[in-house]
C-alpha cells in the first residue's frame, strides 16, 4: 500500500505535466495557508503591541481561528448589491486572486526552485503586481456604491504613484546586478559598498510596498473609518474572502520581492558560509517572515495617512530621490568601473 | 373690624376670623391637621402655632380670633421649633410604613413632615398600635396611623349627620372608632378618604392600585346624579382608577357622593365593545362591523315611515348626542321624541319649569324649604347636603317640611303627609307648617320630576301654581320653586327640546304603549336603561340601541351601536340649575365604542341625511347657534331670560297614592352603577332606599318610570 | 534647526522612535486584557449588574409595591401594578423591568426601601432575542433566589458605607 502510493508519487513526479501541476498546487496550497497564517499573526501580533490577548478561543491560543474564518466566510451569503453590474463585480475578486497566485510563478524560493525561470522575471513580477490595481478599480466601480467607488479612486492613483518609484528602485538594483532574472538577481555578487549604497532603497521599497499592497498606513482605499472598507464595502462571503486572500498573497508575495531583491533570496544572511547547512527554503521563508512583521509593526505603530500626504510622499519626495538615486547608483558604478559584465547575457 | 399685623403686613380682616384665615389671606401658608375650611375648628393638632407678640407662648392660629392690632410672626425661630417639636410628637406613634401606604405622595402629614418636622427620630421606644375598624366597604381603616386630628368625627358629625364614628378612651390610648362595629352609613362617607390629612382612611377600592403621580388627572362632571358634581377623573393608560371632587362652591363645595365616587369600575364592566345584529325577532344577536350594524340600521329605517319612528334619550346622554340625534329625527320627520325617562309630562316650554331655580348655592339663603315628592338625600346627595349646611349655618331654625314618603335626610324634617292632599293642607294655611312658610322671606318648595310621572300631574302642577301664590315662592330676586331631577341629561336634552315636537306626538309612556300597539314600528334608544326594555316594548317594533352597557335596552335591542360611555368622551352635562358644564375624555372607548354623537353622524350619512358637523368643534358651534346659553360652561342661566315659572295644570282630582321618590336602591340608579362592583358591595352593606330588600330591581326600576 | 529637522525626517528618527515603542509594548509590556470567558476581573459590592427581586430568609417577598423605583426610573423602565393580596398585604402582581430601557444607574436600588429590587453581581445575561430582556416578576425573582448569596453579601460589604 505505502510503495503503491510511493510508486504513484514518482510517477507524477517524473512526468513534466504532472510535475508541474505538483508543483502549483503545493506552492498555491503553501501560499494560501500562510496567507491563513499571516492573518492570525497580524492579529497576535497586532493585540501584543496593542497589550491585548488576540484570538485565544479556538484552538490552542487560538491558532485555529483562521480556519474558523474561512469556514465563517464560505458558509456566508453571498450579497450582490441590486445597482452593481454583476459580472464585473464577481470578477474584481476573482482577478485580484488570481493576480496574486499568478506573480509566485517567477518567485525562486531556493536555489532552481522555481516554477518559471524566465530571463524577464523581475518584468513578469512588475508587471503581474501592477494589473493588482485593476482588481480594485473593477470593484469600485462595480459595486455602484460611492464608498466603494471613492475607494477605488483612490486605490488607483496611490498604486500608480508608487509604482514609478518602485520602478525606479528595482532599476537601481537592476543596475548593481544587470540581470533581469530573479535567480541571478539574488546571486549576484553584491559587495558591502553596494549594499551600503542600496540600503536606502530597501527603506524606500519598503514603504513603496506598503502603499502598493494599500496596507496601513496608507490604506486609504478600505479606510474602515472613513470610507467604511472602501472598495471591499458591498463585498460579502466567498468574493470578500477572495479579496481578503488576493491582498495577503500581495503582502507576502512584495515581501519575497523584497527579499529576493535586497535580501539575498534563500542565500544564509550576512554571506555567513556555515549558516548554509540549513536549507535556503528556510531562509528565504524567514526573510520573508522578517518583511511581514515589518508590514504588522508598522500597522501597529502609524496612524493613517491623509490622502494629499500619501500623493506629496509619492511624487514629490519618493519619485526624485529614486531619480538621483538611480543616478547616484549608475554614476558610483562607473566611477568604480564595477557595471556588471554584459557577457552573462 | 379687626386690623393686625402678619409678618409686617397689615390686613383688616371680618371679626371672628381667625389668625390662620387672616394669614392665609395674606399669602402665608400655615400647616395643619386638625383645621378644615368647611369643619368646626377643635384645635387639638397644635400644628399651626404662630407667635403672637405679648403672648407667653405660641399661640394655635387656627383657634385664635384675630383681634385689634396684634403682631403675629408665622416663621419665627421659636415658631419652626415649636411646630418642629409638635411634629416630633406627632410622628412618636405615626409608623414609618409610607412605602405601603395609599396616602404616600399625597400626605398632608408626609408634606409637612418634611417642610417643618426635624430631619431625625430621637424615639426609640417601641410605637403603639391599634386595631383596625370594620367601617364598610367603602373606607379601609389602618388606624395605627391615625393622629386623632378628629377631622371625620366632626365631618360625620357637622356635614354627613351621622355620628357613627367617634373619639374612644383618653391619652396614650385615645383612638377614633364607632362604637359598636358598624359601617358607616352615610352616602357621603368618600369625603373622608378625603379630609384625613394621614393614610389612616383610605379609599377600599383603590387599595395599592396606583400612586397619585402616576395618575393622568381629567377634570369631568359627576353624571351620578342631576347635581353636576365637579369631579376629577384619576386614570393610568387606559383605566379609571379612581375619581375625586373638584372644589366648585356653587355645586359640590369640595364634597362627593359616594356613588360618584366609586361607581367608576362600572365603565369597564359589562361593556357593549362591538356592535351587535339580530337578523329577524327571535333570533340570537350577533356581533358585526360598523359598516354591517349602520347600513343594516339604515336598510330597516328607509322602510319605515317617518311618522312611525321614534326616539328615547336616556338618563345619562350628553348634550351633543342629544342634539345629533334630535338634528336626525327632526330630518327624517318624526315628532315622537322624549328624555323623560321616568315618565314625567310637565311642560318644558319654559326653561324655570324645569330648572332648579333657587340654584344650589341660593339654597343657603332659604329660610323654610318644603319637599313634595322628593326624597333629595338619595336623588341628589349634593343638593342634600347643602339643605343641612343651610340648616347647620342657622343653627337648626331652617323648617324642613317634606310631603312624600317618610324618610331621614340627615336634619330634621316636619313630615306632612304622604300623599298630595297634603299640599292642600299647606294651602289652607292650617297646617303648622304653613305658618312657618308665611313667616319665611325666602321660602323655597322643591318637586321632584317623578310627582309629574303621575296620573294627576295636572291636578298637583295646579296645587303648587296656587302654593308659589300663596307664599309668594316666587318674587323679585327670589324664585323658590325648583324641580328636581335624577338624571344627568336630563336637562339639557329639555333645553335643547328633545321633547314631542308637536302638540299630539308621542311622549314617552305612549311611546311605549306605541310599540306594543304597533303604531311605533322603529325605535332609536339613546341610552335608555331606565324601564324595562324586555317587559315593555312591543315584539314587532325594530329597535335600536346605541348606548354603553349590555343593560335592560341592549337586552331587547335588535342592532346595538356600541357608545362612549362619559368619561371616554367629551361631552357637555347640564345641571338642574341650568348650568352647562364640560366632562373631559379620560380614556378611550373600548374596543369598537365609538362617541355618541360620530354613531348618530355616520347613521345620518347612511340614510343620505347630513348633519353638519364632522368635528367635536362643529358640534360646539352648533349647539352655539341654536342655544348660547348652553355653550356658556359653568355659567348660570339669567333668570330674567328663562322664562317665568309658569307650569299650567288643570284643577282636577288627586288620585291619592303616596308621593314615592323614584330612587328604589340608591346604589343601583344607572346601568354604570348596576354593573359596578363596588356599588354592589355598598347595595350589600348599606341596604338603603325604602324597597332595597322587596322585589328585584327591575321591577322597582319599572315602578319608578310608571 | 532647517538642517537638523530635515536630517530627522530623512533618517526617520520619528518613525523609528514610533516602531520602537510598539516593539517595547509587545516584549516588555504585560497585557492589560483578561482572557474573558475563562479569566474574570474583580468585581465592586456596588456592581450594578442584572436586576433581581429578594426574598425574606422565610421565603417572602421582599417587595411591597411602594412604586419608588417606577417613579425614580429615569429611564421609565420599569413597570409596577399592584393590589392587595389574599392575606390583605400590598403586593405586586406585576413587576416587569425592560432591560433594554434600563441605563443601569442603580436608582431603583436606592430608592428601594426594602432592599427589595437591586442590581446583582451578574453581567453574562445576554439572550438572543429581545423579548427575553423583557423581564418579569418571576425571571426577577429567580433571579433574587440564584444569586441571594452574593447579594447579600455584596449589601453587607457595602453597609458600612450606607
Amino acid at each position: 500500500m505505502m510503495t503503491d502510493l510511493w510508486d504513484f508519487l514518482m510517477i507524477i513526479w517524473a512526468h513534466p505535466v504532472t510535475a508541474k501541476l505538483l508543483h502549483i498546487s503545493i506552492l498555491s496550497g503553501v501560499v494560501l495557508g500562510a496567507v491563513a497564517y499571516l492573518t492570525y499573526a497580524e492579529r497576535k501580533i497586532l493585540s501584543a503591541m496593542q497589550r491585548r490577548q488576540g484570538p485565544m478561543t479556538v484552538g490552542p491560543l487560538g491558532l485555529l481561528q483562521p480556519i474558523a474564518d474561512g469556514i465563517k466566510l464560505l458558509s456566508k451569503e453571498t450579497i450582490i448589491p441590486t445597482q452593481a453590474n454583476r459580472p464585473v463585480f464577481l470578477l474584481a475578486p476573482v482577478l485580484t486572486f488570481t493576480l496574486a497566485l499568478l506573480a509566485w510563478a517567477v518567485i525562486p524560493v531556493d536555489a532552481g526552485l522555481v516554477l518559471a525561470d524566465i530571463n524577464v522575471g523581475i518584468l513578469y513580477l512588475f508587471a503581474v503586481s501592477s494589473m493588482g490595481v485593476y482588481g480594485v478599480i473593477m470593484a469600485g466601480w462595480a459595486s455602484n456604491s460611492r464608498y466603494a467607488f471613492l475607494g477605488g479612486l483612490r486605490s488607483a492613483s496611490q498604486m500608480v504613484s508608487y509604482e514609478v518609484s518602485m520602478g525606479l528602485i528595482i532599476v537601481t538594483v537592476l543596475l548593481c546586478t544587470g540581470t533581469l532574472n530573479l535567480g541571478e538577481i539574488v546571486l549576484a555578487d553584491r559587495p558591502l559598498w553596494m549594499q551600503v549604497l542600496l540600503f536606502p532603497m530597501l527603506i524606500v521599497f519598503l514603504i513603496s510596498i506598503l502603499a502598493e499592497t494599500n496596507r496601513a498606513p496608507f490604506d486609504l482605499p478600505e479606510g474602515e473609518s472613513e470610507l467604511s472598507g472602501g472598495f471591499m464595502v458591498e463585498y460579502s462571503s466567498m468574493s470578500y474572502a477572495l479579496f481578503f486572500l488576493g491582498e495577503y498573497a500581495n503582502m507576502i508575495l512584495m515581501s519575497a520581492m523584497t527579499t529576493i531583491l535586497f535580501l539575498g533570496g534563500w542565500l544564509p544572511p550576512f554571506g555567513i558560509e556555515a549558516l548554509a547547512v540549513v536549507p535556503g527554503v528556510v531562509w528565504f521563508m524567514l526573510k520573508v517572515c522578517l518583511i511581514l512583521f515589518v508590514f504588522i509593526w508598522s500597522r501597529a505603530s502609524f496612524p493613517r495617512y491623509r490622502y494629499d500626504q500619501l500623493m506629496r510622499l509619492g511624487w514629490k519626495v519618493f519619485l526624485p530621490l529614486t531619480l538621483l538615486w538611480v543616478v547616484l547608483v549608475a554614476g558610483v558604478l562607473i566611477g568604480m568601473d564595477a557595471l556588471p559584465v554584459e557577457s552573462r547575457f | 373690624m379687626p386690623k393686625l399685623t402678619i409678618n409686617g403686613t397689615e390686613i383688616e380682616v371680618a371679626p371672628g376670623t381667625s389668625i390662620l384665615q387672616a394669614a392665609e389671606s395674606l399669602g402665608y401658608e400655615i400647616p395643619r391637621f386638625c383645621y378644615h375650611d368647611r369643619l368646626s375648628v377643635p384645635g387639638n393638632c397644635r400644628m399651626c402655632l404662630v407667635e403672637v407678640e405679648g403672648a407667653p407662648k405660641p399661640v394655635a392660629s387656627c383657634a385664635m380670633a384675630a383681634g385689634e392690632g396684634m403682631i403675629v410672626h408665622t416663621d419665627t425661630d421659636r415658631v419652626r421649633r415649636a411646630r418642629q417639636n409638635v411634629m416630633e410628637f406627632l410622628l412618636i406613634n405615626h409608623p414609618l410604613d409610607c412605602p405601603i401606604c395609599d396616602q404616600g405622595g399625597e400626605c398632608d402629614l408626609q408634606d409637612q413632615a418634611v417642610a417643618y418636622g426635624y430631619d431625625r427620630s430621637r424615639y426609640r421606644e417601641s410605637k403603639r398600635a391599634v386595631p383596625n375598624k370594620n367601617i364598610g366597604p367603602l373606607i379601609k381603616t389602618i388606624m395605627t396611623r391615625c393622629i386623632q386630628c378628629t377631622r371625620c368625627v366632626r365631618f360625620g358629625e357637622e356635614i354627613a349627620g351621622v355620628t357613627e364614628l367617634g373619639l374612644l378612651h383618653r391619652g396614650e390610648d385615645v383612638e377614633i372608632g364607632t362604637f359598636v362595629e358598624k359601617a358607616v352609613s352615610t352616602e357621603l362617607s368618600g369625603n373622608m378618604i378625603d379630609i384625613c390629612p394621614v393614610g389612616a382612611l383610605t379609599s377600599a377600592p383603590y387599595a395599592y392600585k396606583a400612586r397619585p403621580w402616576e395618575l393622568r388627572k381629567t377634570q369631568s362632571i359627576d353624571i351620578s346624579d342631576a347635581a353636576g358634581s365637579n369631579i376629577r377623573i384619576d386614570s393610568r393608560g387606559n383605566e379609571v382608577l379612581r375619581i375625586l371632587p373638584r372644589l366648585h362652591e356653587g355645586i359640590n363645595e369640595e364634597w362627593i357622593s359616594d356613588k360618584a365616587r366609586f361607581c367608576y369600575d362600572g365603565v369597564s364592566r359589562g361593556r357593549l365593545d362591538t356592535p351587535w345584529l339580530r337578523d329577524e325577532p327571535g333570533a340570537k344577536l350577533r356581533p358585526v362591523s360598523w359598516e354591517e350594524a349602520l347600513t343594516f340600521v339604515a336598510g330597516r329605517l328607509r322602510k319605515i315611515r317617518a311618522k312611525d319612528m321614534a326616539a328615547l334619550a336616556g338618563d345619562l346622554a350628553d348634550l351633543e348626542s342629544v342634539v345629533a340625534l334630535k338634528d336626525l329625527m327632526t330630518q327624517l320627520g318624526t315628532p315622537h321624541l322624549d328624555c323623560r325617562m321616568d315618565g314625567a309630562r310637565f311642560d318644558p316650554s319654559s326653561r324655570a319649569n324645569y330648572l332648579f331655580n333657587t340654584t344650589i348655592a341660593g339654597l343657603e339663603r332659604a329660610d323654610c324649604i318644603l319637599l313634595v315628592g322628593t326624597n333629595p338625600r338619595w336623588e341628589s346627595t349634593m343638593i342634600n347636603a347643602r339643605i343641612r349646611k343651610a340648616w347647620r349655618q342657622k343653627k337648626g331654625a331652617l323648617p324642613v317640611g317634606l310631603i312624600g314618603e317618610e324618610a331621614d335626610l340627615t336634619y330634621p324634617v316636619e313630615h306632612i303627609g304622604e300623599t298630595a292632599a297634603a299640599l292642600k293642607e299647606i294651602i289652607g294655611g292650617k297646617h303648622p307648617f304653613a305658618k312657618k312658610m308665611k313667616a319665611a322671606q325666602n321660602p323655597v318648595l322643591i318637586v321632584g320630576s317623578a310627582v309629574f310621572a303621575r296620573e294627576d300631574h295636572g291636578a298637583i302642577a295646579h296645587l303648587l301654581g296656587e302654593l308659589a301664590r300663596k307664599y309668594d315662592i316666587i318674587r323679585d330676586g327670589w324664585n323658590g320653586m325648583n324641580m328636581l331631577h335624577g338624571a344627568a341629561g336630563r336637562t339639557g336634552a329639555l333645553d335643547v327640546g328633545f321633547v314631542p315636537q308637536a302638540p299630539d306626538a308621542r311622549g314617552m309612556a305612549e311611546i311605549i304603549e306605541g310599540t306594543r300597539s304597533g303604531a311605533v314600528k322603529a325605535l332609536y334608544l339613546l341610552g335608555t336603561d331606565e324601564f324595562n326594555a324586555r317587559a315593555d316594548i312591543g315584539w314587532q317594533c325594530f329597535v335600536v340601541y346605541q348606548g354603553h352597557h349590555g343593560d335592560h335596552a341592549a337586552m331587547r335591542a335588535d342592532v346595538i351601536l356600541p357608545g362612549a360611555a362619559w368619561t371616554e368622551q367629551d361631552g357637555t352635562y347640564v345641571n338642574v340649575e341650568g348650568r352647562p358644564q364640560f366632562a373631559r375624555q379620560a380614556v378611550s372607548p373600548p374596543g369598537e365604542a365609538k362617541e355618541n354623537w360620530k354613531i348618530i353622524r355616520a347613521l345620518a350619512e347612511r340614510l343620505n341625511i347630513r348633519l353638519p358637523y364632522d368635528t367635536s368643534a362643529h358640534i360646539s358651534a352648533r349647539i352655539a347657534a341654536d342655544w348660547p346659553h348652553l355653550a356658556k360652561w359653568d355659567v348660570l342661566p339669567d333668570h330674567t331670560e328663562i322664562g317665568a315659572w309658569d307650569l299650567k295644570g288643570e284643577k282636577g282630582d288627586l288620585s291619592g297614592g303616596v308621593l314615592a321618590s323614584p330612587v328604589r336602591n340608591y346604589y343601583m340608579t344607572n346601568p354604570l352603577c348596576r354593573a359596578s362592583e363596588i356599588m354592589a358591595r355598598c347595595h350589600a352593606a348599606f341596604p338603603k332606599g325604602r324597597d332595597a330588600d322587596s322585589g328585584s330591581e327591575d321591577k322597582t326600576e319599572q315602578e319608578a318610570a310608571e | 534647526m532647517q538642517v537638523a529637522r530635515f536630517i530627522n525626517s530623512f533618517l526617520l528618527v520619528e518613525i523609528v522612535k514610533g516602531m520602537a515603542l510598539t516593539l517595547k509594548y509587545m516584549f516588555f509590556v504585560p497585557r492589560a486584557t483578561l482572557n474573558y470567558p475563562h479569566e474574570k476581573g474583580p468585581i465592586s459590592p456596588r456592581f450594578r449588574g442584572e436586576h433581581a427581586l429578594r426574598r425574606y430568609p422565610n421565603g417572602e417577598e421582599r417587595c411591597i409595591a411602594c412604586k419608588l423605583c417606577e417613579a425614580i426610573c429615569p429611564a421609565l423602565a420599569i413597570t409596577i401594578e399592584a393590589e392587595p393580596r389574599d392575606d390583605g398585604s400590598r403586593r405586586t402582581t406585576r413587576y416587569d423591568i425592560d432591560m433594554t430601557k434600563c441605563i443601569y444607574c442603580g436608582l431603583c436600588q436606592e430608592a428601594c426601601p426594602v432592599d427589595a429590587i437591586v442590581e446583582g453581581p451578574n453581567f453574562e445575561y445576554a439572550v438572543e432575542t429581545r423579548e427575553e430582556l423583557f423581564y418579569n416578576k418571576d425571571k426577577l425573582l429567580e433571579n433574587g433566589d440564584r444569586w441571594e448569596a452574593q447579594i447579600a453579601a455584596n449589601i453587607a460589604a457595602d453597609s458600612r458605607y450606607r
